[in-house]
């Protein structure tokens, strides 16, 4: 495995431990509150739609879209070697938004990249425990 | 009026976290909180909703993000064991004052836990905790580095939404440096004051460098020193001191979310929600303002900013400052210190706003006395307003000049 240069997540073991294990499966993981029947993120012991504290995890699509982005020309630590970069917020085809660095665009011309483009979900291995979840371009 | 808060405000009611003590499992500080809120909400039976106040020590916005809620008083009073006591006295202050009817005083603190857990999950200063819901699915893990990494998504959002564009935003900028070049304090006032200080041209703003696209430099706030105080009288005393009063005609706050990751709508602020308090509280509207300070942290909170105000239309926050309307000279001011792009930002920029807003409607703007030419305006009213975070939470004032 690449040594992942970057900062790596600390995964949560009360609450947010279901979303790495599946992370490790290359599957996206979300909490979805069985009273409203509503996905959200990030993950929590309340329904922030309801006030439940009835949760369960589900396996979701992996699919979104961009909601909007940003061009990183300036970045510390690992991320400094990958400027310009595109992060961006993506809508999930199940609801609510996670926030990614994009793969599969082109940041030196950040009008070539596209709101609304559809997206997919990949994880990085950084560490034994950790993937990272990124977010490619299909479309 | 004021009134002698005693008597207004009751603990309705109480209730602890699921479990308490030695927790063995484990938990954190952040869960304790949420399963207490909870609870008490449940005894009392009320929705967590209905709250509009929340006070904690620190973590009152994360509380309010990971609920929901869109409180219109945060209290984040720390200062050690007693600060609950505090923030009983302060909710009981708010709630006589009118500004809210539902306080939560919180707190979680998951010291048992922490040991085993090597300090993860305390809680302790919002920041540094590995397992704050930000610090695993936020910026941090994606190389974003400070404010102009945030923002910017903002800025992108809001051209595909509306069809602004990168020169209208950058107009903003190009007025604000106007009004720098008549502050001999400002930071950009000339070439003697800055090597590329003066006046500058939309051209200018887009052909520097770029730091996250769409964001270029000039569009960006300085980063300097800089401190500041007001005094606040009571309206009896308030014409009893050598300078003259200003008054505090209408304040309110909000709150649309912490991290931007919980941001729901990219091209619009709290702004709406505090400045509606603040115009219902001094009975007056956006119509009846004769300026406004609004933060620049960049182009693009300024701009969506003055549409939360009501200064300009929804999608159209830049033409506040089209046509000369915004400068020197113009028939609404806005910035006239120079503004945090071109004047002075230190890092929390709210004080400068209500510095300047104080002077140009007690008439002293810079020199003291009578203000200086030009850069004296005689507005007799002012909307300020305030963005912290990740335009996460603002405040909105509406002041008066003595008549």
């Amino acid at each position: 495995m690449a040594e992942y240069n970057k900062s790596i997540p600390s995964p949560d073991p009360y609450v947010t431990q279901p979303f790495w294990d599946g992370a490790k499966e290359g599957k996206l993981m979300l909490p979805r509150c069985t009273t409203c029947n509503r996905a959200h993120w990030y993950p929590r012991i309340l329904c922030p739609h309801c006030h439940s504290s009835n949760i369960e995890w589900f396996e979701a699509s992996g699919e979104g879209f961009i909601h909007t982005y940003a061009v990183q020309n300036r970045a510390f630590g690992g991320w400094a070697d990958e400027t310009p970069y595109a992060t961006a917020y993506i809508d999930l085809k199940e609801g609510d938004r996670m926030f990614t660095a994009l793969r599969g665009v082109n940041a030196e011309d950040p009008t070539s990249i596209k709101i609304g483009a559809r997206v997919k979900i990949e994880f990085e291995q950084a560490s034994e425990d950790v993937f990272v979840p990124y977010w490619r371009v299909v479309d | 009026m004021p009134s002698n808060p005693s008597m207004s405000a009751a603990i309705v009611a109480a209730a602890e976290s699921d479990k308490i003590g030695y927790i063995e499992e484990g938990t954190t500080a952040l869960n304790l909180h949420i399963e207490a809120i909870r609870n008490v909400c449940a005894e009392a039976g009320v929705s967590p909703s209905e709250i509009d106040g929340v006070f904690s020590t620190n973590n009152s916005n994360l509380l309010a993000e990971y609920l929901g809620l869109h409180p219109k008083y945060i209290d984040t009073t720390a200062v050690g064991g007693c600060s609950f006591q505090m923030h009983v006295h302060h909710a009981m202050a708010a709630i006589n004052a009118g500004i809210i009817d539902l306080a939560v005083v919180s707190h979680g603190e998951a010291g048992y836990s922490a040991r085993k857990n090597k300090g993860n999950g305390t809680l302790r200063g919002g920041a540094g905790d590995p397992w704050l819901p930000a610090a695993q699915f936020g910026g941090g893990p994606y190389g974003n580095w400070g404010a102009p990494s945030n923002y910017a998504h903002a800025l992108t959002r809001h051209m595909h939404q509306y069809g602004s564009t990168k020169e209208d935003f950058a107009n903003i900028a190009v007025v604000t440096r106007e009004w720098a070049t008549l502050n001999p304090r400002a930071v950009m006032h000339s070439k003697e004051t800055h090597p590329v200080g003066g006046p500058i041209t939309v051209q200018d703003v887009l052909d520097s460098r770029m730091i996250v696209w769409p964001l270029n430099l000039l569009d960006i706030c300085l980063v300097t020193d800089h401190g500041g105080a007001v005094l606040i009288s009571s309206a009896e005393k308030a014409r009893s001191f050598k300078t003259g009063p200003v008054w505090i005609a209408g304040a309110g706050e909000n709150q649309s979310h912490q991290d931007m990751l919980e941001m729901d709508d990219y091209t619009a602020t709290s702004a709406l929600a505090s400045s509606e308090s603040a115009y219902r509280m001094a009975g007056m509207g956006p119509g009846d303002m004769e300026m406004a300070m609004i933060y620049d942290s960049f182009t693009v909170t300024a701009g969506i900013t003055a549409e939360m105000l009501g200064l300009a239309p929804r999608g159209g926050g830049p033409s506040l400052w089209a046509d000369g309307n915004a400068s020197p000279g113009g028939k609404f001011p806005v910035n006239t210190n120079g503004g945090g792009l071109s004047f002075s930002h230190s890092g929390m920029y709210g004080m400068m706003l209500l510095i300047e807003a104080y002077r140009q409607l007690s008439g002293t703007a810079e020199d003291g006395v009578h203000g200086i030419a030009g850069k004296q305006t005689n507005a007799q009213s002012a909307v300020v307003n305030g963005t912290g975070g990740s335009l996460s939470v603002t405040g909105t004032l509406v002041l008066t000049a003595d008549v």
